[in-house]
């Protein structure tokens, strides 16, 4: 008995007068003020844009997504969403964050996971620009079809419900960051047969053409 | 010196002599603290006493937090910030305080169920039992008003709830209501009112109740323990209790009471151990009713009913919620009078053990769903819980895109994936071998079973690419599921599955 | 002492030295019998303090069921410009209380649901669910409102979608004044505006 009663007073004196843990209030400016990146990123991004193999959408903690994408294209996709399937996060827009909030957690994620760079790199311009079809054809042709014709081993890029989900720029992102979890390499990256990957222009060409095959010229806007 | 030493014994001894002869105080407290308890009155009897202790403890904390705390609900919740941070032992008084008011309340039920067990409220203790209902009726609207203090987020959506079924109620529900809040918003008046009744007239009440109930023990004397065989007789059973105590008796002093101290002892130091390692209760998020990101939940006393209210069927909930209460403390209330008299062991009212094991796994298995509340959507399932990587593993990109819309159109709020996600629908690891393609179609455009339809809030292509995802969700082993007999055309889309 | 005295007596002690003794002398010295004296004594007390303890419990029993007594309508708060609710969405709105007490605090802040169908037709949502009350919250990407407690969920005009609610959304009535998005608040929205 007296050793729990000493243990006690022990316990006591150890956690003192101040008690330790985080008080509500604290917590409390964290949300409405300055975000934590990690956990800003685990509530409202992780569910799509997770590591690795996991998650549905292209992983964020991905180093050559950091030295391709800037800031500011990033900043505009979480701000306004993009195509079918990526919400708009800014609270004018009826999401959860303020735009200096966007950009502290852009800011955050670009020092958790980037390179240092400011993006811009990768030897790739960072956005979509026009592109010929008919050359994307080629391209098409050479670098995707043997797995992404038709009836590809690893399903067809030309499906008419697919080419409705996802915008032009979306597909020029599953080109230039691919899923090299999943077999589908960064096409902005040396691979056998291509030490330069596609340049900046075949990827554009490539995804004109994969836009071309959309049912009715149907268009994807943002 | 030793002069001064008996000139004082002798002193106080005529001091105590003079108190004496005006009070009466010995004369009272001599057969309080002597009476004779039955000899065989052993563990089972310290439940009572436990609760009556951590009782005491309520009411010096709760004035010593009094002392402090600004019943206002513009500076409650911040009051509350600074007894935690700036008093000292602030943190470790609320600590001690909401410590102690969940273990009144364990140490009330298990009082009571050993009471009920023991049949100790038949003849002659029936008021025994009826006032110990009313005060557990006084200390879990004790429990409630304290959660009311916290003044938190689910201080104030607790009040929503208990708003929401008074205003129920036909006819007088707004009356009934705007009484309960003190206006017709929650708002200042409100936390005043329930402080009045946390801290003037439940405790007073309880004060009142619980003298009661000491007298009633002391004139019906502690009940034996309860043998097979000794039955109850009310016509003669005050005689035969009373020339048993005299011969086979205890006095409570100190026979019973060094077991009462010795748990009460047991109970404090656990008591204090709790409250130093876990800490206080809340404050929780600020009670700002525009902070909406939040998950309301009762305090652990009320998690059973948090429970029950969720599995009500609709049609007939208003009904069971505001006549419920009423009849299961009338039930409670009847126990006595259902039966006064006969057999007391539990060997020889099977009946009764099995009501008794029946509503304690109920209360368990209720507080258990509370605090899981696998009826609740995970508000943040589709943006914070990634897919697993087995189910994205060889998918083609529509089905990819299935499973970002999957996410996207909130599904994993209700439906779990490898476990994580919500538990409201069911977990569809397996979906596609339950379901046909056509079947997921319809389910996800028309909703049912408590689901809601998506047909209006999902395109043709986002539906045509989640359930192209879905059919993809069954064990490699086996087959897509299929209507018997019937001849589907393969679904679009699905050629490059798996 | 006889029977009469000590009734006397009796009575006189009831009083004390409040002026009753005289009176009681007084009946008693005018030959009054003394059962319906010491009657009507015990009436007199019963009613004098009957009629005391109403009028002092009047004013207390109205302080108390004050709140429930009074009615509260058209006050209108206003929610915002028109231009913040773009049409087809569903937005987020506050407002202060109109009828808050002075020691409110942040309690007397409100939140709702606007949704604009069009430049002339809006819904404006309690954020309270309709089967306990707690809070909703709007999902834009499913077009649900779904609620954390029991998992009640609504489509975007606020019926009911699934889950415990026995209704839909409780909404508040709107109008447009100068460009702006008014609202008749004051309370919780409850089963009385559900006509």
């Amino acid at each position: 008995m007296k050793r729990a009663v000493m243990f006690c007073s022990m316990v006591l004196c150890a956690s003192g007068c101040d008690r330790p843990s985080a008080s509500p209030a604290v917590q409390h400016v964290a949300l409405a003020g300055e975000l934590s990146t990690q956990s800003a990123f685990d509530t409202n991004c992780r569910g799509c844009h997770s590591q690795g193999a996991e998650g549905a959408a292209l992983p964020l903690v991905n180093a050559n997504y950091w030295k391709v994408a800037t800031d500011a294209t990033i900043i505009q996709a979480i701000s306004h969403g993009q195509g079918r399937s990526m919400p708009a996060y800014l609270a004018s827009e009826g999401g959860p964050f303020t735009a200096e909030q966007i950009t502290s957690l852009v800011h955050g994620m670009r020092t958790l996971w980037g390179d240092g760079q400011p993006g811009g790199g990768g030897g790739i311009s960072p956005v979509l620009t026009a592109g010929s079809a008919s050359a994307g054809a080629l391209v098409f042709s050479t670098a995707c079809a043997s797995c992404h014709a038709g009836q590809g081993t690893a399903g067809s890029v030309v499906d008419p419900m697919y080419l409705r989900m996802i915008s032009d720029q979306g597909l020029w992102s599953a080109v230039v960051y691919g899923r090299s979890e999943l077999g589908m390499p960064a096409w902005n990256q040396a691979m056998p047969g291509r030490p330069t990957g596609l340049s900046a222009q075949e990827v554009c060409d490539v995804v004109s053409w994969i836009s071309s095959q959309r049912v009715s010229n149907e268009k994807v806007t943002k | 010196m030793s002069f001064l030493t008996s000139a004082l014994l002798s002193s106080s001894k005529a001091t105590m002599q003079w108190i004496e002869e005006r009070t009466g105080v010995v004369a009272f407290a001599k057969p309080l603290l002597f009476h004779h308890v039955p000899r065989n009155a052993k563990w089972w009897y310290v439940f009572g006493s436990a609760t009556l202790m951590f009782f005491t403890i309520q009411l010096v904390t709760g004035v010593c937090l009094a002392t402090v705390y600004a019943p206002s609900a513009a500076q409650a919740w911040e009051s509350l910030n600074y007894i935690d941070k700036e008093v000292p032992m602030g943190w470790m008084l609320r600590a001690l305080h909401g410590w102690s008011s969940n273990a009144m309340v364990v140490m009330m039920a298990i009082h009571m169920l050993q009471v009920f067990l023991h049949a100790s409220y038949k003849y002659p203790r029936e008021l025994n039992w009826i006032t110990g209902v009313f005060l557990l009726l006084t200390t879990l609207a004790l429990a409630f008003t304290g959660q009311v203090m916290r003044w938190d987020q689910d201080a104030y959506w607790g009040l929503g709830i208990g708003a929401a079924i008074a205003d129920r109620i036909p006819l007088v529900g707004d009356q009934v209501r705007a009484l309960l809040l003190g206006g017709p918003i929650i708002g200042g008046e409100t936390l005043n009112r329930f402080f009045a009744l946390h801290v003037f007239i439940l405790p007073g009440a309880a004060l009142g109740l619980v003298g009661l109930h000491m007298m009633l023990i002391i004139k019906n004397g502690i009940s034996e323990m309860p043998k097979p065989g000794a039955i109850v007789v009310p016509s003669t059973y005050r005689e035969g209790f009373e020339e048993r105590m005299k011969t086979e008796g205890v006095p409570f002093v100190p026979e019973a009471v060094q077991r009462d101290m010795v748990f009460c002892g047991v109970c404090l130091i656990a008591l204090v151990a709790l409250a130093a390692f876990y800490g206080p209760f809340g404050p929780g998020g600020m009670p700002d009713p525009t902070l909406i990101n939040t998950n309301p939940r009762p305090d652990y006393p009320f998690m059973w009913l948090f429970g029950a209210v969720s599995l009500l069927p609709p049609a007939s909930e208003t009904a069971i919620m505001l006549i419920a209460p009423g009849v299961g403390v009338l039930v409670l209330i009847a126990v006595p009078f259902l039966s006064n008299s006969g057999e007391r062991a539990p060997s020889k009212r099977p009946a009764m053990v099995l009501v008794a094991l029946v509503t304690v796994m109920a209360i368990a298995a209720l507080t258990w769903e509370g605090m899981t509340s696998p009826w609740s959507p995970v508000m943040d399932g589709w943006s914070a819980l990634p897919t697993p990587a087995k189910f994205t593993h060889g998918r083609t990109p529509l089905e990819m895109q299935g499973a970002v819309v999957f996410q996207f159109a909130q599904c994993r709020n209700c439906h779990s994936l490898d476990g994580l996600g919500g538990k409201r629908g069911p977990e569809l690891d397996d979906v596609a071998s339950r379901l046909s393609y056509d079947q997921l179609v319809r389910q996800v455009q028309q909703g049912g079973g408590n689901m809601p339809a998506y047909g209006k809030n999902l395109d043709s292509a986002q539906t045509a690419a989640v359930v192209a995802f879905l059919a993809t969700l069954h064990p490699s082993n086996e087959p897509d599921a299929k209507i018997p007999g019937a001849q589907l055309p393969p679904p679009p889309g699905s050629a490059n599955a798996h | 002492m006889s029977e009469q005295e000590k009734q006397q007596e009796k009575g006189s002690c009831g009083c004390g030295g409040c002026g009753c003794e005289q009176k009681a002398k007084a009946a008693a010295t005018a030959g009054v019998t003394p059962a319906p004296r010491r009657g009507f004594m015990l009436k007199l007390g019963v009613g004098l303090l009957g009629i005391g303890g109403a009028i002092t419990a009047l004013p207390i029993v109205g302080y108390l069921i004050g709140p429930a007594t009074k009615r509260y309508s058209n006050l209108w708060v206003e929610l915002g410009e028109l231009s913040i609710f773009p049409h087809g969405a569903t937005r987020f709105a506050t407002f202060l209380n109109p009828i808050r007490q002075p020691t409110d605090g942040d309690s007397a802040k409100t939140a709702c649901w606007v949704r604009c169908i069009d430049a002339t037709h809006f819904q404006v949502f309690a954020i309270n669910c309709a089967h306990l009350g707690c809070p909703v919250r709007w999902f834009e990407q499913s077009k649900l409102f779904m609620c954390p407690c029991h998992g009640g969920v609504y489509y975007q005009d606020g019926t009911r979608a699934a889950g415990p609610p026995p209704r839909g959304l409780f909404e508040y009535v709107w109008k447009i004044e100068g460009g702006k998005l008014l609202i008749d608040a004051g309370r919780l929205p409850g089963l009385e505006e559900s006509t």
